[in-house]
């Protein structure tokens, strides 16, 4: 019945097809744009978002939403920065500003798992009281000159042509990809996204599910400003704003359902090769940001169509084909 | 309807099917889950068109392309579950589809007219009152009215008494009668036969698509006889036992439940389950016996009284712990509730237990859970052609055994089954019987609720009967007719025979 060609029908599928465009196109266009050096670079310029985008992935399967991932990413960075600024070694600064990603987990876990409260809300609010704590902690300044060692690790490669952040990704892909979608949690995290109650009327500890989510986005995104931070050498109250809509977007395109319950880290995985080069290859055409954006908001639109044109377009292929075989059927 | 055909993809629902409805007769349209009553009843209201064959109305042909225009033709349908608004008063939910209300509500005339159609129906309802605290039944009756109030001529019922108590049933009868003399056609789908036979005065089977038999309800000498006979044409099989609970040994005493309550639910709730006894809950729909059970699952844990399982005064509080003491619930929201739908079955399967089938690093051992799924495939029958389906891909029948293999794998000493067999077809339903008449004869305690008399009394070794959140009585087999039960459920002279613990 299922061909093995039968996954292009679903959006992974058409992803993949989609992305082969794009780099056939770019390569056939640019000279050395299929070079380890360029895709690098490509994954470098978005890295800190693509990491956190690992965990949004398990946040929306687990039809929850984080907001506040973009200023804990800020709050992190500043934070270190400050501290470090008033004289601690720059390791400290760095603990610390890890530390408060879990502390800020933990309060956000706290409301949603054990108060209740819906993650939206919730983290919302962490998203103004987080970017709100990194203005009083620096206002208006920008503080840099961080150790050598520190701007190395974010600039410089450190394996290979590999920098430090990339191989967080890659070890936190393998990781991530084992844990949804090969363990006993992942299994968790999609029932619970399909429906709380029937995880919870099977003995599913569905709270500490969610609140463990909550502590590692958290977490992740704390050090996601870390490395954002060693990139760009210096830090500022408004770092990383605006960070958590591309971080869903990458996520949704990835065919991840906002309602929870479906979705894959392939998907996702797809969705940032997708972005990336897409973004590359238009701006090698010099089409500008803004159109950028554009066209990923269309396609943001068409992965949320895409399963509903794939189900009218089905039926009326199955319709077709009734009546092809059945001439007096109809 | 005349010759009315109709094909999803593979499957010809519906094949050169012919009904007549008259006014003022109540048709009852019988036949197993799949055999085409839903995709007819769509047709008849708009939501599917025939691919052949034509609906005529007073011997005209008419068109019917949505719910908008069944209705304006006097065609409505009302189903298992009501379809009111929680939020709005009974008055706005009888008044909900009138076009023609003008810029502001006229209050004072919506509920004097809301309660002139109740009234019609000899139904005693605050129209003032929100929809949200009415039982079904009422609700059901409110769906009617909202029918009444639309002028209707046609009314369809799909399965209108599958989540009533016998008592609401008994009202909603006779609210068909009164629309049956108000000249009403009304086509009634059932799934419990003397209900059909109760109430209709035209009996059609449809299996498979097709229109098996039609005929007049026969007289009370040879009720039985024809009812046999429906029996036979819907499953196109003969029908062995009914239901099969067959005598065993009782073990030791598995579970005491003393004085169990929880404020404002219920109350004096007493009982001893032995391994290897069936233990049926009987009672009327807000009896509250689901929430015994689920605060023998700790879902809703009591607040006062005392449970002892296998010796042990235990408190439980979470299901967790319930599992971890052997006791398992399998609800009676098998959608809801019961099963991930978008999930394969292995997955629903192994959910509760998916603890046993992880390796030490956490992972998942699918082959260990594939082969557990394929094991009660085939033990429960579940008719599928891979463990990989997605369950809500399958029939009603084949999910409450999804559901009961789920829970069986947890290996429970007690189990808890929270009407298992509600809305599933005829051959499903003896197939659960059968499996718990298995599972009671290799040692388990089997706490039954249902709403089922016959099946309750049929399937019990004794039966406990609650109302109102009280226990009004256990009577031991012998003892439980329907008429004592029913008695105790509706608390006339309740409980002559005593509270046995």
């Amino acid at each position: 019945m299922q061909s093995k060609w039968s996954f292009l029908r679903r959006w992974e599928g058409l992803l993949l097809v989609l992305l082969i465009m794009i780099v056939t196109y770019n390569a056939f266009n640019t000279p050395g744009y299929l070079t380890v050096n360029n895709w690098v670079n490509l994954f470098q310029l978005s890295i800190e978002k693509i990491i956190v985008a690992l965990i949004m992935t398990f946040i929306i399967i687990n039809a929850e939403i984080d907001l506040s991932v973009a200023s804990m990413m800020g709050l992190s960075a500043c934070l270190a920065g400050f501290l470090y600024a008033g004289g601690m070694p720059m390791e400290g600064a760095l603990a610390v500003g890890l530390l408060a990603g879990i502390v800020a987990g933990v309060f956000n876990s706290f409301w949603i798992g054990i108060v209740g409260l819906p993650s939206l809300v919730v983290t919302l609010s962490g998203l103004i009281m987080y970017r709100g704590l990194a203005y009083v902690l620096l206002e208006d300044r920008s503080i840099g000159n961080f150790p050598a060692w520190f701007n190395r690790l974010g600039q410089q490669p450190l394996i290979g042509p590999f920098p430090l952040a990339m191989i967080i990704f890659f070890v936190l892909l393998v990781f991530a990809i084992i844990i949804l979608h090969y363990s006993g949690f992942g299994r968790y995290v999609y029932v619970i996204g399909n429906s709380k109650e029937v995880a919870r009327y099977a003995g599913v500890r569905v709270q500490r599910t969610k609140m463990l989510l909550f502590v590692a986005s958290s977490t992740i995104a704390a050090l996601a400003g870390l490395l954002y931070a060693a990139r760009l050498g210096a830090v500022r109250g408004d770092m990383a704003t605006g960070f958590e809509l591309d971080i869903i977007t990458m996520v949704l395109l990835g065919g991840v359902s906002i309602f929870g319950g479906s979705g894959s880290l392939w998907g996702v995985l797809l969705s940032v090769l997708i972005i990336l080069n897409l973004r590359n290859g238009m701006g090698l055409a010099n089409l500008s940001g803004h159109v950028q954006t554009g066209v990923i908001g269309v396609l943001l639109i068409l992965s949320v169509l895409a399963p509903n044109l794939f189900a009218i377009v089905r039926t009326n292929w199955s319709r077709r084909r009734a009546r092809a075989t059945e001439p007096n059927g109809a | 309807m005349q010759h009315v055909s109709k094909r999803f993809d593979a499957t010809q629902a519906l094949e050169d099917v012919s009904l007549t409805l008259y006014p003022g007769e109540v048709h009852a349209l019988i036949g197993e889950n799949g055999a085409g009553k839903s995709t007819l009843i769509k047709i008849m209201t708009g939501v599917h068109r025939p691919d052949a064959g034509a609906l005529l109305l007073d011997g005209k042909p008419v068109h019917v392309n949505n719910s908008q225009e069944a209705q304006a033709l006097g065609i409505a349908a009302i189903y298992q579950e009501p379809m009111v608004f929680p939020d709005l008063n009974v008055a706005e939910n009888i008044f909900i589809s009138h076009r023609n209300r003008g810029m502001l509500v006229n209050w004072g005339r919506l509920y004097k007219d809301a309660e002139a159609i109740l009234a019609q129906l000899d139904v005693r309802l605050d129209v003032r009152m929100p929809a949200r605290g009415l039982t079904l039944a009422a609700q059901q009756a409110v769906e009617i009215a909202k029918a009444i109030s639309l002028n209707v001529r046609v009314l369809i019922m799909d399965e209108p008494t599958a989540s009533l108590s016998a008592h609401e049933v008994d009202q909603l009868f006779r609210l068909i009668g009164a629309l049956r003399n108000k000249g009403v056609a009304i086509l009634f789908i059932g799934h419990r036969m003397e209900e059909v036979f109760r109430v209709a005065d035209r009996i059609t089977v449809l299996r498979d698509g097709k229109l098996i038999s039609s005929r007049v309800r026969a007289r009370e000498e040879n009720l039985p006889a024809q009812r046999e006979q429906v029996i036979r044409e819907m499953v196109g099989r003969e029908v062995g036992d009914f239901f099969a609970k067959v005598e065993a040994p009782r073990g030791g005493l598995l579970m005491s439940v003393r004085n169990l309550g929880k404020t404002g639910v219920f109350t004096g709730v007493n009982f001893d389950i032995y391994a290897g006894e069936v233990l049926g809950f009987a009672g009327l729909i807000g009896a509250r016996r689901t929430d015994v059970g689920l605060a023998l699952f700790g879902i809703e844990p009591a607040d006062s009284g005392e449970i002892i399982f296998a010796g042990q005064p235990v408190q439980i509080k979470t299901p967790e712990h319930a599992m971890q003491l052997g006791i398992a619930y399998v609800t009676e929201d098998r959608r809801g509730l019961g099963l991930t739908l978008p999930m394969s079955i292995a997955t629903n399967i192994t959910l509760p237990t998916l603890r046993r089938y992880l390796n030490n690093l956490g992972l998942i051992r699918r082959r260990d859970e594939q082969r557990t799924a394929e094991e009660y495939r085939d033990r429960l029958m579940i008719r599928t052609p891979s463990v990989n389906l997605e369950v809500g891909k399958l029939s009603g029948g084949n999910q409450q055994k999804v559901m009961l293999s789920k829970w069986l794998n947890a290996r429970p000493k007690l189990l808890i089954l929270d009407e298992p067999t509600r809305g599933i077809d005829v051959r499903a339903k003896a197939e659960v019987h059968h499996i718990i008449s298995d599972l009671a004869a290799q040692g388990l305690g089997i706490i039954l609720i249902s709403s089922d008399l016959p099946e309750v009394l049929a399937m019990s070794d004794r039966v406990l009967v609650m109302r109102e959140g009280r226990q009004m009585g256990i009577f031991t087999r012998s003892e439980a007719t329907q008429e004592a039960v029913m008695t105790a459920a509706m608390g006339q002279q309740a409980a002559t025979s005593a509270v046995r613990p």
